[in-house]
């Protein structure tokens, strides 16, 4: 156990980060070379102002047409992406962590309540696994890796739970927490989840595009 | 004990893998945190007033017993101007009368020394227990 | 998986696509796919297939989706799935027949609205992916053949209707004729040089609806507009090969356009109310020319009649008297932002105005533009029957009282005349140019 503790918790954390940091900025770079040789048009059109003004409202819940059409994907996917950022960054047990490590600190969760949002990850994660068997749209368009990010994103928080509430196992659970944790940072730069990378360069263009070009909305 | 069993290791393990999320969120709405309170000595410093997590169970002479512990000040150390005094002990002493006697120290810094101590001890021995829910159990069955 | 056959319950057999596929090997397809890939796959491209979540989002933007008893195979992302991204993650390695299947699904089920680029929460550019698409096509010879052949018309007459040079200027002299009758000051000015206004119109015009050149030169004259049009090759704004996927062509275009307005030393050019056309000439033909917006201002035909009621350079006699509706174009609505000036003119020129829903930059596409119209009377049914929702929507309108639909876009009319007639509707379609010749004072 300590053995696969001290690695988990140690080399493989740097390995994870340094995965996650360097391969998003080689993607972002690698994208951002790739437009100005190929697609050199969408530097001309960026616009900061139509770009923000883009982000701004996407990222409001129910600002968008699309998103009052589906209010129960809307309200579960905000929380969601909330919830998902927040729990790792605000969570008490990891800034104990982060603190013995280089004795800096912020703001925490209290725990209960990020006992609640982690449920909420969790819970989401099953309302999309259902769009993606149930709903016709989304099953169509949904292929293998798509469950498997699923998995990936729900891993660190079932595991985290399991740990924090001393189930049966929790010592497993602990360690493999520490490893989902490490194998979502990793599958960030490489998969779909690099829209997470992507988002504020893609809206900032259909913004861009959208308010300078066109003088409409996109929302 | 505070100790783990391996045999417990790979029961649980097996539990794991076959307990699905959602019984997870059933359980973990159902789980009613019981301490069992009897003549267990728990980790104590008056400085914790709304203690997050549970106390931690510590035998001291059994626990320095086994770990082969003769100096006192092994762990109740004393430090003068960043120097470990090495004829003095704090023996007697909360680790908060110190540790968090500097104005920018707030709980979770007190914690953080009480976790270098114990579990960074641990690591290097390569002995005792280092994860979270493994001190700060819940119940002590 | 549907093939899209099944949608129409009919094998729909267009000799354009047929013949260009018999000269096709799989091998061809490769080394074809592979080069395009290389050569124009850019960070776009690459960025929107690997950001798409498959969340199905985009698909209640489509009107072929919602038409289509929500067949997934229609949404936007399933469009995808089965053209671009299935040659992308195959890099180029697919059959014959799927280049057949995946030209009839770019060119006939997608209508390049952009409606759902709205929708995805990421502005995932799908008409940019189905245009990607269809430039495989072009370039692998396999384009529906009526279509294909307005892009040879093009390219040969520098319009889109084989409509030759003394044709074009006698068209002009006929209807300057006809009008004369009416005022007889009238004059439709030819290669008028330092004219404020370069007026252009599409190529069906002149062929097939020259009444509209008439109307605009009476709207012209009572308003004192100092104008011309050329008596070269240059008169024609549309653009059917950027819709093909012929952007070369599309550029040479382009440039023809704005090189004829430049020659005639005008200040700015009005177009016609033509919707894929103006995109061609503010949107998408300058890029390819270098020239980050177009060399000269292009104004709409709304544009042009918001400014001269604005003005006051027209006066309205008496208001159109039947109820009106509006059906916005998504290539000057989505595409300009013209939708309030738009209902500015119908105010000013109609006693009854009734809104569709939805309306402006989300009012459902007529199913015709994007060049799906021009893919001709093999597709036909698919088109209309793709629509159903708009005519859901016109009947809900009609049945508020509109009377009248205005669309002041050439491909909106074919498309939503084909919509009344197939669900019988019993509407009337009009351009905003026949309600202002219809209501305003002429002397």
């Amino acid at each position: 156990m300590h053995a696969i503790y001290e690695i988990v918790s140690g080399p493989m954390v740097w390995l994870a980060a340094i995965i996650f940091i360097l391969g998003s900025l080689y993607r972002l770079i690698f994208m951002g070379r790739l437009a100005a040789k190929k697609d050199p048009m969408v530097f001309s059109y960026l616009s900061v102002y139509y770009s923000l003004r883009s982000i701004f409202h996407w990222i409001i819940p129910f600002a968008s047409v699309n998103m009052r059409k589906h209010p129960i994907m809307t309200v579960v996917a905000f929380a969601f992406h909330i919830c998902l950022f927040a729990v790792p960054i605000f969570l008490c047990a990891h800034i104990i962590l982060i603190n013995e490590a280089w004795q800096v600190k912020w703001w925490y969760l209290p725990n209960p309540i990020a006992d609640v949002m982690t449920l909420i990850v969790i819970g989401a994660c099953i309302f999309f696994l259902g769009r993606r068997l149930l709903l016709r749209e989304v099953r169509y368009l949904t292929t293998f890796s798509d469950f498997l990010i699923l998995a990936g994103v729900a891993a660190p928080f079932v595991t985290g739970f399991w740990s924090y509430h001393q189930y049966p196992g929790h010592e497993t659970a602990a360690i493999l927490h520490i490893i989902s944790g490490e194998i979502i940072l990793v599958m960030i730069p490489f998969t779909r989840l690099s829209h997470m990378l992507f988002f504020p360069f893609l809206r900032g263009y259909a913004g861009s595009e959208f308010g300078a070009v066109r003088n409409a909305v996109d929302w | 004990m505070v100790v783990y069993s391996e045999k417990e290791t790979g029961v649980e393990t097996k539990h794991l893998l076959m307990l699905p999320a959602i019984g997870l969120v059933i359980l973990a709405l159902s789980v009613i945190a019981a301490y069992s309170q009897g003549d267990i000595p728990f980790v104590k410093d008056s400085a914790f007033e709304n203690p997050r997590r549970p106390p931690v169970a510590f035998y001291h002479d059994e626990h320095n017993e086994k770990a082969g512990l003769l100096e006192c000040n092994g762990c109740h150390h004393v430090y003068e101007n960043g120097k470990k005094l090495e004829s003095s002990a704090s023996v007697g002493m909360e680790c908060s009368q110190c540790h968090l006697a500097s104005e920018n120290n707030s709980a979770i810094d007190l914690i953080r020394v009480y976790h270098l101590q114990c579990r960074g001890c641990h690591l290097k021995k390569n002995a005792g227990p280092i994860l979270c829910g493994q001190c700060h159990q819940k119940n002590d069955n | 998986m549907k093939t899209p056959a099944e949608a129409t319950d009919e094998q729909i057999i267009d000799r354009g696509i047929e013949d260009g596929a018999a000269k096709l090997t799989q091998d061809k397809v490769k080394r074809v796919v592979q080069k395009m890939l290389a050569a124009e796959g850019g960070a776009r491209l690459k960025t929107y297939i690997e950001t798409c979540a498959h969340c199905g989002l985009c698909s209640e933007a489509c009107h072929f989706y919602i038409s289509n008893d929500k067949d997934p195979a229609y949404s936007p992302a399933g469009k995808i799935k089965q053209t671009i991204g299935e040659i992308v993650k195959k890099r180029g390695n697919v059959s014959v027949d799927f280049i057949k299947t995946a030209c009839e699904i770019s060119f006939t089920e997608c209508n390049l609205c952009r409606r759902c680029v709205m929708y995805c929460p990421f502005g995932i550019d799908a008409a940019y992916m189905m245009l990607f698409m269809r430039r495989i096509c072009h370039k692998l010879g396999v384009v529906p053949q009526y279509i294909q052949d307005t892009a040879h018309s093009h390219s040969a007459t520098l319009n889109q209707m084989w409509v030759k040079e003394d044709e074009w200027i006698d068209t002009l002299h006929w209807q300057e004729e006809e009008a004369r009758d009416e005022i007889p000051g009238l004059r439709i000015p030819i290669e008028k040089e330092g004219a404020d206004i370069f007026y252009s119109v599409i190529g069906p015009e002149p062929k097939f609806r020259a009444q509209l050149i008439y109307q605009a030169a009476v709207i012209m004259h009572a308003a004192g507009v100092d104008w011309t049009m050329p008596a070269t090759p240059g008169w024609d704004n549309s653009d059917m090969c950027m819709y093909t996927g012929d952007v070369e062509m599309m550029a040479r275009l382009k440039k023809v356009h704005f090189e004829t307005a430049m020659r005639l030393k005008t200040k700015r050019i009005v177009m016609g109310e033509c919707g894929h056309a103006f995109r061609s000439v503010h949107d998408v033909g300058n890029r390819y020319l270098g020239w980050k917006m177009a060399p000269l201002p292009v104004i709409h035909a709304i544009e042009f009649f918001y400014e001269l009621l604005r003005d006051r350079k027209i006066r309205i006699k008496k208001k159109f008297q039947k109820p009106v509706t509006f059906h916005d174009p998504c290539n000057i609505v989505r595409g300009r932002g013209l939708h309030e000036k738009a209902r500015y003119v119908i105010h000013q020129t109609c006693k009854a105005f009734i809104e569709m829903h939805p309306n402006r930059e989300h009012n459902y596409c007529c199913s015709a533009g994007g060049g799906v119209i021009n893919c001709g009377p093999p597709f036909r049914k698919k088109r209309v029957t793709g629509n159903r929702v708009k005519a859901d929507q016109l009947e809900a309108v009609k049945a508020k009282g509109a009377e009248i639909v205005i669309a002041p876009c050439h491909n909106c009319h074919g498309g939503l005349e084909d919509i009344i007639k197939h669900y019988e509707l019993g509407m009337e379609l009009k351009f905003l140019g026949d309600i202002i010749y219809e209501c305003m004072e002429k002397e």
